[in-house]
């Protein structure tokens, strides 16, 4: 068990600090995200005008909201499940299920992961984007049109981080099966979500 | 073949595993025994496309709206008004709880942002004037699930989009039915009430001061009018007019009431950042999900081992209305929506039941189960914020749990309760 | 049965693309003897755009794929030639182009740009031609465009052309732009007859619709090239010849469903115009910063408007001859 609390701990560090960072981008895009919405319906409905890239460059930044936090929810026990038998269960059989259960999860996202990157970096990747450019130089003349991978690499992304928090919360388990739970820092919990 | 990854979906629901994997596992692992390897690349791909979507861009924006509002001291004065409308009744704060529901379900779509928001202020508040903490929850609980009955809705977002339906018309749908949720509660309190003699809250308000209530109610109150008025004006679709409401909110915290200050605000988006990021991804995996309903033709199965029991759409909404009671009471109602929509939703509008009809079938019922035991989600809510047990939350809360489902059954029956303002305003047929 | 032709359209069953897919599946699953079968999924069950679509034709998890021009831009640019405006003349010199040697140019362009993976197969139509309509005024000439808000799709070709001719272009997504008529987001849009009645438009003010033909509909019929090449010949040759039988289908379709549509929007008080030759004429010249900015701008750009117009030309030729013949 010492072994394991010793490569929990580094990875605790990295999954806190890769997370915070998350979040931090995330808030930034929400906000970005209803920045491109109002100007949107600024320019459509004030000034007559619509502009072509708020829809599609809200949606770049939604994916990434998305892809960055959703590793945070699934750390502190955020994401929606039915616990009702691990909770039911003996305490043992509990911790062998809730054990099981993160395999499976481990193995639905090295699955994607692999899908993921193969996406990104495959022929679908190749496609543009249809209104989002940046400029190549600092005089503005020249633009660059965005790939769409830069947007399907916020799964991917997310999923590594899933991956991460996953092998993390794995280890845990393992040393409460082994009886160490005292021994394990408390992961904040996060009231209840949903759209509910 | 293919179709017995519904019942390995439904084990592994079961045991426990959270739903974005199970959505994805029980699929996954049938196409690949199935050989259809290369199908496992359309699953991961619409779990991506699923989010990548501007409809449902509305659920982090209504999600910030709502929580703005909270922080803004906007609840506050909704039930100052509710007070100063209802607080001189029999029963008079429970009236008011009620109101006060229907009024936050105009700003918010989500039954827990009105349990924490109001539960707060209420419950102690009815504890105060001699009700039993327990009714206090429970009418709390109840009430709460109008919330995303009345429009703007989280629930009908997502069914909006899975379905591909029309958020207004959802919206607008939503309308009448979350009204006599309230209406029914109301009526069911009032017996209640003379009853066993609860008591009024205030001395009967003068206009004068009903008039003074509105005023400082009058900028939160104007929200469902803006987000409403504007889609059905055609100004802006429900994504944008969600955008303005956070607009809108943030205006009024920061500068008409100043209860909001800048520095909470990243505290703000985070949390809406976070939750909404949840529902998405879950979004995203029930489109995936639905791609291999379609590629296993289980609705056509499904469809046709229903109709062998009876074709009759009347019994068959019925038993729907049981099995969606039953699924409510164990799953939240995204979830199951997202679960059930594409496989209930084809066979009944097979059989000549309006889609947006159907779409406010599921979403009550679904909605109503999250205050029934024993997994409601809105009934674990009311206890953390009451300090009451769920167990006796759950007893009290029965009687209102009646009334809703008598509303259910008249909205399952009476097309026209929510179907007639979408026609009106030609956003459904 | 030995193989399964997963087909999917993203448009719904009133749409020529799936009169087109219904002769398709009749003719190949008859013509094989049952060897191939061809399953249908129409709307957005297997995906729900031009490049999620084309994706899963890359990779195989979709075997066929109608997309518009547009839906195919974002990976093979030069398709939009088919939406640049006044090119061909009519639907019989349409019909000679995409049944010849510029369809098989297009195909070895778009095999090159995806690795071999992605078949164009043949090109069809999906709605006619795409017309200039508006809720303020007859358009009889270029200048009645001045100014005039017209509804877009994101890209550059079709902004460019409203731009060329006076008028600015606002991007609104499909499904909003019936309130957007009567908010008046947008005065105008280009669109085939079926697509304005089928939404209802001139209930939104929709009133005005000038029959200059500036764009032909094509509809792209896009295949995975292994699953293609991985079947014996004669079995390919009983697809080809299915996509064939689905080309005629999707050109015979739409001018019997537009009756209707003309005859719906003019009982509704619709102003149908009909430009004269040289009001047509001036719209072409009107357009012609176009042709220059498509050359430039887009890639492969003057590769596959060289092979339009020598199609054209070769077209005009032969058809010509053939009327000719026919008239004594
Ligand atoms: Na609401
Ligand atoms: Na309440």
């Amino acid at each position: 068990m010492g072994a394991l609390l010793l490569v929990l701990a580094p990875l605790r560090v990295i999954n806190e600090s890769a997370l915070a960072i998350g979040r931090a981008i995330g808030i930034v895009a929400v906000a970005a995200m209803v920045i491109a919405i109002l100007v949107q319906v600024f320019f459509r409905y004030v000034l007559n005008n619509a502009l072509p890239w708020p829809d599609e460059a809200a949606r770049f930044c939604m994916l990434w909201m998305t892809g960055l936090m959703a590793p945070t929810a699934f750390r502190r026990g955020g994401f929606v499940a039915i616990d009702t038998l691990v909770i039911l269960l003996p305490k043992l059989l509990g911790s062998l299920l809730a054990l099981f259960l993160l395999f499976v999860s481990l193995a639905v996202l090295v699955v994607a992961v692999q899908i993921g990157w193969s996406e990104v970096t495959g022929f679908a990747g190749r496609f543009a984007t249809a209104s989002l450019y940046l400029p190549t130089d600092m005089s503005f003349e020249s633009w660059f049109r965005v790939p769409r991978s830069w947007m399907m690499a916020s799964l991917v992304v997310g999923l590594i981080m899933l991956i991460s928090v996953n092998v993390e919360l794995i280890l845990r388990a393992i040393v409460k099966l082994l009886g160490g739970a005292d021994r394990l820092p408390v992961i904040p919990h996060d009231e209840k979500v949903g759209a509910e | 073949m293919l179709v017995w990854f519904l019942p390995l979906f439904l084990l592994f629901l079961l045991i426990g595993l959270p739903v974005f994997f199970g959505l994805l596992a029980a699929p996954g692992l049938l196409l690949w025994l199935n050989g259809q390897e290369k199908d496992i690349t359309l699953l991961y791909r619409n779990v991506y496309n699923g989010i990548d979507s501007f409809p449902l861009m509305a659920i982090p924006f209504f999600m910030l709206a709502g929580e703005l509002m909270n922080r803004g001291g906007i609840t506050m004065r909704l039930v100052e008004f509710s007070q100063a409308m209802m607080g001189h009744f029999r029963g008079g704060l429970a009236h008011v709880n009620i109101l006060s529901s229907m009024l936050f379900a105009g700003l918010s779509g989500s039954a827990v942002a009105d349990i924490s928001a109001l539960g707060s202020m209420l419950i102690p508040a009815m504890e105060k004037q001699g009700y039993s903490r327990k009714f206090a929850a429970a009418i709390t609980a109840a009430s709460s699930v109008i919330g995303p009955i009345i429009p703007p809705s989280g629930i009908m977002i997502i069914y909006a989009y899975v379905m591909g339906e029309s958020v207004a018309a959802l919206f607008l749908a939503g309308i009448v039915p979350g009204v006599m949720v309230g209406l029914g509660l109301m009526f069911m309190v009032k017996i209640m009430a003379d009853k066993y003699d609860f008591p009024v809250a205030t001395k009967k308000h003068t206009w004068g001061e009903r008039g003074q209530a509105s005023l400082k109610a009058f900028f939160p109150l104007m929200t469902p009018v803006i987000i409403l008025g504007g889609i059905l004006a055609g100004v802006f679709t429900p994504t944008e007019a969600a955008a303005v409401a956070v607009a809108y909110a943030l205006f009024i915290g920061l500068f008409v009431m100043r209860s909001l200050k800048l520095s909470e605000l990243p505290d703000v988006l985070g949390r809406a950042g976070l939750t909404s990021a949840v529902v998405l991804l879950l979004v995203g995996a029930a489109m995936a999900f639905k791609t291999v309903v379609s590629l296993s033709h289980a609705p056509e199965a499904m469809a046709e081992f229903v109709l062998a029991l009876t074709s009759n759409p009347l019994i068959l909404l019925f038993l729907i209305n049981l099995l969606l009671f039953a699924v409510g009471m164990f799953l939240d109602a995204g979830p199951a929506i997202i679960i059930l929509g594409p496989i209930l939703g084809p066979i009944f509008v097979s059989l000549g039941v309006d889609p947006i009809h159907f779409a406010i079938i599921m979403s009550v019922n679904l909605t109503v189960g999250l205050a029934t035991p024993p997994m409601g989600l809105v009934l674990f809510v009311a206890s953390s914020v009451s300090g009451e047990r769920v167990e006796a939350i759950s007893k009290a809360i029965l009687p209102f749990l009646a009334v809703e489902i008598v509303v259910i059954f008249l909205i399952t029956y009476i097309p026209a309760i929510s179907m007639t303002i979408p026609r009106l305003t030609g956003f459904a047929n | 049965q030995e193989y399964t032709i997963r087909a999917t359209a993203n448009s719904n069953e009133n749409d020529e693309d799936y009169d087109g897919l219904v002769v398709f599946k009749n003719y190949v699953e008859s013509a094989s003897n049952g060897t191939i079968a061809v399953e249908l999924f129409i709307g957005t069950q297997l995906c729900s755009n031009g490049a999620e679509c084309l994706q899963g034709v890359a990779d195989g998890t979709i075997d066929v794929y109608v997309s518009t021009s547009g839906g195919a831009s974002g990976i093979f640019p030069y398709v939009q030639v088919l939406d640049l405006p006044y090119l061909m003349a009519d639907d019989r010199i349409a019909e000679h182009v995409l049944s010849g040697d510029f369809t098989r140019k297009m195909r070895a362009m778009a095999l090159e740009d995806s690795g071999d993976m992605i078949r164009l197969m043949t090109i069809g139509n999906t709605g006619g031609w795409r017309n200039f309509a508006n809720t303020k005024r007859r358009i009889a000439e270029p200048s009645d465009m001045e100014g005039l808000k017209i509804r877009t799709v994101v890209a550059d070709l079709p902004q460019e052309l409203v731009r060329a001719l006076g008028a600015s272009p606002t991007p609104i997504p499909w499904p909003e732009l019936f309130t957007s008529f009567q908010t008046g987001v947008v005065e105008g849009s280009k669109n085939g007859i079926t697509d304005i009645m089928g939404m209802k438009f001139p209930d939104a003010g929709l009133k005005y619709v000038t029959l200059d033909g500036h764009a032909y509909m094509g509809a792209l019929w896009w295949m995975n090239n292994a699953k293609f090449t991985g079947m014996p010949e004669d079995m390919r040759r009983v697809v080809v010849d299915g996509f064939y039988a689905l080309q005629q289908a999707t050109f015979a379709s739409p001018k019997r469903k537009s009756i209707a549509a003309y005859e719906e929007f003019v009982a509704d008080g619709g102003d149908l115009y009909v430009p004269t030759p040289e009001q047509k004429a001036a719209f072409k010249e009107g357009a012609a910063p176009v042709f220059d900015w498509f050359k430039a701008n887009v890639g492969r750009g003057d590769e596959i408007f060289d092979a339009l117009t020598e199609a054209v030309a070769q077209a005009e030729a032969e058809v010509g001859a053939a009327r000719a013949a026919d008239l004594n």
